[in-house]
């Protein structure tokens, strides 16, 4: 988030981790206030009554690639120096798979089994023990897996490279979709809503 | 539900219309930069390359001027003070970065020069980038203009008919020719230019052929 004025060396180590500090305090706050620490909220999402998350997420999606897109038209910001994480297909399908799993589990992702912990929600505490429990066995095991770790390498591969289509239709299809999704989610609730009421008095 | 209460339809609308436009321009602007991309064909320019038929000698080209030629667009590509110091007759001033943003004239014959050649090559590239299918570029650069049409050394032997038509070139573009002894070989450096340039130009011409050497 504080990526260019780092980059260009507008403040350094030191001012950068308190911003960053800062950022996270934020993050984690608005999270909480739109109940992301709550892993009832978040499991919802798998079970087809609340899409919060489906929401947060592409709401955050589009904010970001429309600002980005347009910070760039507009000459304010140099895309080539904003950080794309590099891809390894098959890893990363079967590390996604890992954190699914996880995440229906426990009903938390690592960020917001953090903000669970904050607010002393004890399942948080658990999937932050699971977490780093995670981080250690997957370092022991390296030697073990890493050969499949560092396959299907397609360095920093970004969707309009993907589908061969230009940054602009891509940026265009995911607001699309977001706002599909959207209109699906709120379906979706709607639906799950109404047997909800005859159901909870057993519940 | 709880989260219902603190909804409001109308902001939830406005950003959905927001993405809506956002996206939907993104698609028109396509790239997220106003830089100039273009297309070019590799193999066609390989081909073009290899064929020799990207670049024109200093003859051909002072051809094409005396004659008047049609949409001939002759474009000096170095800086500015080389460009007033001394430049071919009739070319325009046009720096390399100004090649992206260029008015392209599609009935136009452009010619690209530069002090040696190979920024008037890579600005070939340039142009073909654009789509300009009518770009070439000076081979030798402003020495072989130099050497070829203002002071041109004609050996002895050459046959007077040749000779002739090298001489009225020349003149045309008030050169001066000189016939040497085909025997020996003069030194590049030695030779004095002839008369009816300033003594400035003699000086950048004199300087540029230095550098050529």
């Amino acid at each position: 988030m504080m990526a260019p004025f780092y980059e260009l060396g507008r403040f350094g180590d030191s001012t950068g981790l308190v911003i960053a500090v800062l950022l996270g305090i934020a993050f984690g706050w608005f999270l909480e206030q739109g109940g992301m620490g709550n892993a009832r909220k978040l499991s919802g999402q798998f079970y087809l009554t609340d899409l919060s998350v489906l929401k947060l997420m592409f709401s955050a999606i589009l904010t970001a690639m429309l600002g980005l897109f347009w910070l760039s038209w507009a000459g304010l910001l140099d895309l080539s120096r904003v950080y794309v994480p590099e891809t390894f297909v098959a890893p990363q399908l079967v590390g996604g798979l890992v954190f699914g799993v996880g995440f229906v589990v426990g009903g938390l992702c690592p960020g917001t089994s953090c903000v669970a912990a904050a607010t002393g929600r004890r399942d948080g505490f658990a999937l932050i023990a699971g977490m780093l429990a995670g981080v250690f066995v997957f370092g022991e095991a390296f030697p073990v897996i890493g050969g499949f770790a560092n396959s299907t390498a397609r360095g920093a591969w970004t969707l309009p490279q993907a589908l061969g289509l230009s940054h602009g239709t891509v940026v265009g299809i995911i607001v699309a979709a977001a706002l599909g999704a959207f209109a699906g989610a709120e379906w979706l609730e709607r639906r799950a809503e109404r047997p909800a009421r005859s159901t909870r008095v057993g519940v | 539900m709880t989260v219902d209460a603190r909804r409001r339809p109308g902001v939830e609308r406005g950003l959905a219309i927001t993405a809506i436009v956002g996206g939907a321009l993104a698609v028109v602007a396509g790239a997220p930069t106003r830089a100039t991309r273009g297309n070019i064909d590799v193999s066609e320019l390989a081909r073009i390359v290899e064929h020799e038929e990207d670049h024109i000698t200093a003859v051909e080209l002072a051809k094409w001027i005396r004659d008047d030629k049609t949409g001939l667009r002759v474009m000096d590509i170095r800086s500015d003070t080389e460009f007033t110091d001394f430049h071919i007759p009739g070319a325009t001033r046009v720096p390399l970065a100004e090649i992206a943003r260029m008015r392209l004239d599609s009935a136009a014959t452009y010619v690209l020069y530069s002090e040696g050649g190979t920024h008037a090559a890579q600005g070939w590239f340039l142009m073909r980038a654009r789509g300009v299918r009518n770009v070439f570029f000076l081979r030798g650069g402003l020495y072989e203009w130099v050497e070829q049409i203002m002071n041109p050394h004609v050996a002895s032997n050459t046959p007077q008919a040749q000779r002739d038509s090298i001489r009225a070139l020349t003149m045309w573009f008030g050169g001066k020719m000189e016939v040497v002894d085909s025997t020996t070989t003069p030194s590049v450096l030695d030779r004095e230019l002839s008369a009816p340039h300033s003594a400035a130009t003699a000086e950048s011409i004199r300087k540029i052929r230095r550098r050529a050497c």
